[in-house]
């Protein structure tokens, strides 16, 4: 029978054109509100790398005074020192580590017609590509000797390989940056991943690509400006040997293990190096250290806002106010067909079948409620994307989003519906029946 | 007034008003909580930032290519400044460390005695060897701008120590000693214990951080008469006159370009734009609240409408009788309206309580403030009149019904 109460419902759309329109309209609106402020929802707080996101882990330990510390709060903040960065990378926990932070330096094209600009990009260790699964189209990483001996060699961002060379394969060209000649030898495709998880604090999480990399060793060995933060609850030297000595932090850190098993393992070795560096005096805050993975790492550096959070409270709020007026619409709708209902249940029809019936209805108002509803919403997303460039990116519909949708619109019509429908079915076919 | 009778048909036939009261009392509760978030962040949004012309002050971020040594980098700074000066439509220049507004810059804990436990404050620095207070405009309010003796241009490599005189902004002093004047009065940065502290020689009303926070952090910010030289980058703060800014911004970069020797890196911006950028995601949740809560507002008004005009042709029937035993047009329209009054109140109670609740929700957990009860009172108020507006379009229809249709038998 669903398919002849299928075919019901679509012809009963066209019945009450008015009062149908109005219903399919609120619907549509309600969900379209939702599914807009979810869809950024999900995009910002969405596993970037399922695959592998309890295996990478951010190690956080907290070096700051005591004076003016109250056991309890929060740290400073939740970088590293270069010194516990260098200890970390020699120590060889973890199947992979690598260290990095954001840099900005002058870029001289070999190109005579282009002039100078400033580009931003991000100094890992050689390890970072393999960990984070970053896809190269031209060439690969840097050796590992490079990597050690901080060589002059760079990884070029796609976009940025396209705007200095075109579509030619750049490997071993070269490019000045800092003033020196580095060599290309990698290209990386087109990987924007947001929000950029790997390097969340430095702003610009949910900017653009990295222009370039280039190995932690040079960057430091060129003394390398810092695109990101920095904190320093010490006095430090001047000059920038000084800030490698100091007690400020300015790293990133990620380890790679083996499988999340591992984990307790790296958590007991990082305990202990903690414990080592306070009998040398350092870390004289007597707190844990943390490890978080990537979800863990989003979650406590708050990428999802209040803001967005607030934007999804407010749509379901909306959506139950559209829900409340459809209810009243449908039992206004099922109200003028008492008769036919009466004839129904005096021609056999048990209460179950009106129910099914009524309902399936109500299900078909969803779908066009839905479709109507997919249509707001790629309105309502184009409208959120014209804040910027990093929103429109997380205004994006993928194939999860579009399938909730439907999902939503019809869930809702039935919740909706299932009072009209309790209604219609207690409709006692002998009144319907008398001729006055 | 027939309130009783009114009572009656209503509790008779619940699930009709209960919807109605239902959907009046969400918009009710919504509505408020929306209207006072989108009144928060337009008083957020307008603070002033100290600086006096905010549309004609631009800066550069400029970078020399070269590879000279400290003294020669400052001196063609200097020598940059001076160009900026001479370009026609400039009112002031100053080399700064950073811009308000434009979320990049460094910011210091501070003490009033070196050995107290926790910090006084935090506060944003500003350096400068120029005049900060006449570039960007800002309003002594107590004491002076630095005098020329006082300016230090340092290299970067020297000891890191503060200057020894510094100005304050008027939210900082108050917070610092609050309820004397701060001239005099000396800082110490962090917990570093320094011989000659600096002292604070005058009083501005408003400098905004480079962040801008919302809480009273946001003002918190000191202007230092010192400058450290040695990198190849520095900013150039510009404040043109009223009117020119654009076409001084070109000038400006041209004249740059042609006095360097090597290639030279140059990033332009305004204040407009960094104040737009700092406030972009404040100004998008503002219009989706509005666009929301007005949405909501026409359903509900919709829901009222066809609500009543499905009573009014229910009732047909029973209409004609009363009016066919006398009752006059204006008691059918009364009888509507008080009808539509009442199921109104209920929901507006239910709104109201259930505000409430979703404001006691939103402070828990989302960390935003508490509604003030005028809220609540306006949107009840609101709601009435919608409700008596919307109802007053089947009233009339009600109340033009013939007595005739009582007599009618079908």
């Amino acid at each position: 029978m669903f398919a002849y109460y299928f075919k019901l419902g679509l012809r009963s759309l066209r019945r009450n054109r008015a009062l149908t329109a109005l219903m399919v309209l609120t619907l549509a609106v309600g969900v379209a509100a939702s599914i807009s402020t979810l869809t950024i929802l999900h995009a910002m707080s969405g596993d970037p790398i399922p695959e592998k996101s309890t295996r990478l882990l951010v190690p956080q330990m907290d070096n700051g005074q005591v004076d003016g510390w109250a056991p309890g709060e929060k740290p400073d903040d939740v970088q590293m020192t270069y010194q516990d960065a260098l200890n970390l990378l020699k120590s060889g926990q973890g199947e992979r580590r690598t260290v990095l932070f954001g840099t900005e330096m002058p870029l001289e094209p070999p190109r005579k017609d282009m002039p100078a600009f400033v580009s931003d990009g991000m100094a890992p260790t050689r390890d970072f590509f393999a960990m984070f699964n970053v896809p190269f189209i031209h060439g690969q990483t840097w050796s590992e000797a490079d990597d050690a001996r901080g060589a002059d060699v760079v990884v070029l961002g796609r976009a940025m390989a396209e705007k200095l060379f075109g579509d030619a394969d750049p490997v071993g060209r070269q490019i000045r940056l800092m003033g020196f000649p580095f060599t290309v030898t990698g290209v990386v495709d087109h990987w924007n991943l947001r929000p950029r998880y790997y390097k969340l604090i430095g702003g610009d999480t949910f900017g653009g690509a990295d222009d370039f990399y280039i190995p932690f060793a040079s960057a430091i060995r060129h003394e390398a400006g810092i695109n990101g933060g920095m904190s320093c609850t010490t006095k430090r030297e001047p000059g920038y040997a000084g800030m490698l000595a100091s007690e400020c932090t300015w790293l990133q850190f990620w380890f790679e293990t083996r499988s999340s098993a591992d984990r307790a393992d790296l958590q007991g070795w990082l305990d202990r190096y903690v414990g080592e560096q306070r009998k040398l005096g350092r870390f004289k805050r007597n707190v844990p250290t943390h490890l978080y993975d990537v979800m863990a790492w989003m979650e406590e550096l708050k990428i999802v806002g209040n803001d967005n959070k607030l934007s999804v409270w407010l749509a379901f709020g909306f959506l139950a106010l559209c829900l409340v007026n459809t209810i009243g619409l449908l039992l206004a709708k099922f109200s003028v067909r008492a008769s036919e209902i009466g004839v129904r249940r005096a021609l056999g029809a048990s209460r179950r079948e009106i129910f099914s019936q009524f309902l399936i209805e109500t299900g078909v108002v969803g779908l066009a409620g839905g479709v109507l509803g997919l249509a707001l919403s790629f309105g309502a997303l184009a409208l959120i994307g014209m804040q910027g460039p990093e929103v429109a990116a997380m205004a994006r519909m993928d194939w999860e989003m579009l399938g909730m949708t439907f999902l939503l619109s019809v869930a809702a019509a039935m919740l909706a519906g299932l009072l009209p429908t309790w209604r219609a079915c207690q409709v006692t076919p002998a009144i319907q029946l008398k001729s006055q | 007034m027939e309130i009783r009778p009114i009572l009656s048909a209503l509790l008779r036939n619940k699930t009709g008003p209960l919807l109605v009261a239902l959907q009046v009392a969400l918009s009710l509760a919504i509505l408020a909580n929306a209207t006072y978030i989108v009144n928060e962040r337009r008083a957020v949004i307008a603070r002033p930032s100290g600086l006096a012309d905010e549309h004609s002050t631009f800066y550069i971020r400029a970078r020399n290519l070269d590879s000279d040594g400290p003294e020669q980098r400052l001196a063609t700074f200097k020598h940059e400044a001076d160009l900026l000066r001479a370009v026609p439509g400039v009112a002031s220049v100053a080399q700064v460390s950073q811009m308000p507004l434009s979320q990049s810059g460094w910011n210091t804990s501070l003490t009033l005695d070196p050995r107290q436990e926790r910090q006084s404050a935090t506060a944003s620095m500003y350096l400068s060897s120029d005049s900060i207070v006449h570039t960007f405009g800002l309003r002594l309010v107590e004491g002076r701008d630095f005098l020329p003796g006082e300016r230090l241009d340092r290299n970067e490599k020297d000891k890191a120590e503060p200057p020894p005189q510094i100005i304050v902004t008027r939210a900082l002093a108050d917070k610092l000693w609050p309820g004397v004047s701060a001239i005099g009065k000396t800082l110490y940065f962090g917990n570093n214990e320094i011989s000659t502290p600096p002292r604070v020689i005058g009083v501005v009303e408003h400098l905004q951080t480079q962040s801008a926070q919302i809480d009273e952090k946001g003002e918190f910010s000191i202007v230092m008469p010192l400058q450290r030289y040695g990198d190849s980058r520095t900013m150039f703060a510009v404040r043109a006159e009223p009117g020119q800014r654009d076409r001084v911004m070109k000038e400006a970069e041209s004249v740059l370009r042609k006095s360097a020797a090597t290639p030279m890196i140059l990033e332009m911006r305004t204040v407009d734009q960094d104040r737009k950028d700092r406030y972009r995601g404040d100004v998008a949740l503002q219009w989706m609240l509005v666009t929301v809560s007005l949405l909501m507002l026409l359903i509900t008004c919709c829901g009222i409408v066809g609500m009543a005009s499905l009573w009014v042709t229910q009732r047909r029937k029973q209409i004609g009788v009363r009016r066919a035993l006398g009752a006059r047009k204006v008691d059918i329209l009364r009888y509507f309206i008080v009808e539509n009054f009442m199921i109104t109140s209920a929901g507006v109670f239910g709104g109201a309580a259930l505000g409430l609740a979703l404001n006691q929700l939103l402070v828990s957990k989302l960390e935003m403030a508490r509604l003030p009860a005028g809220y609540l009172a306006g949107g009840a108020i609101l709601f009435w009149l919608i409700g008596v507006i919307a109802a007053y379009g089947p009233a009339w229809k009600a109340a033009s019904i013939s007595p005739a249709t009582a007599t009618r038998s079908v």
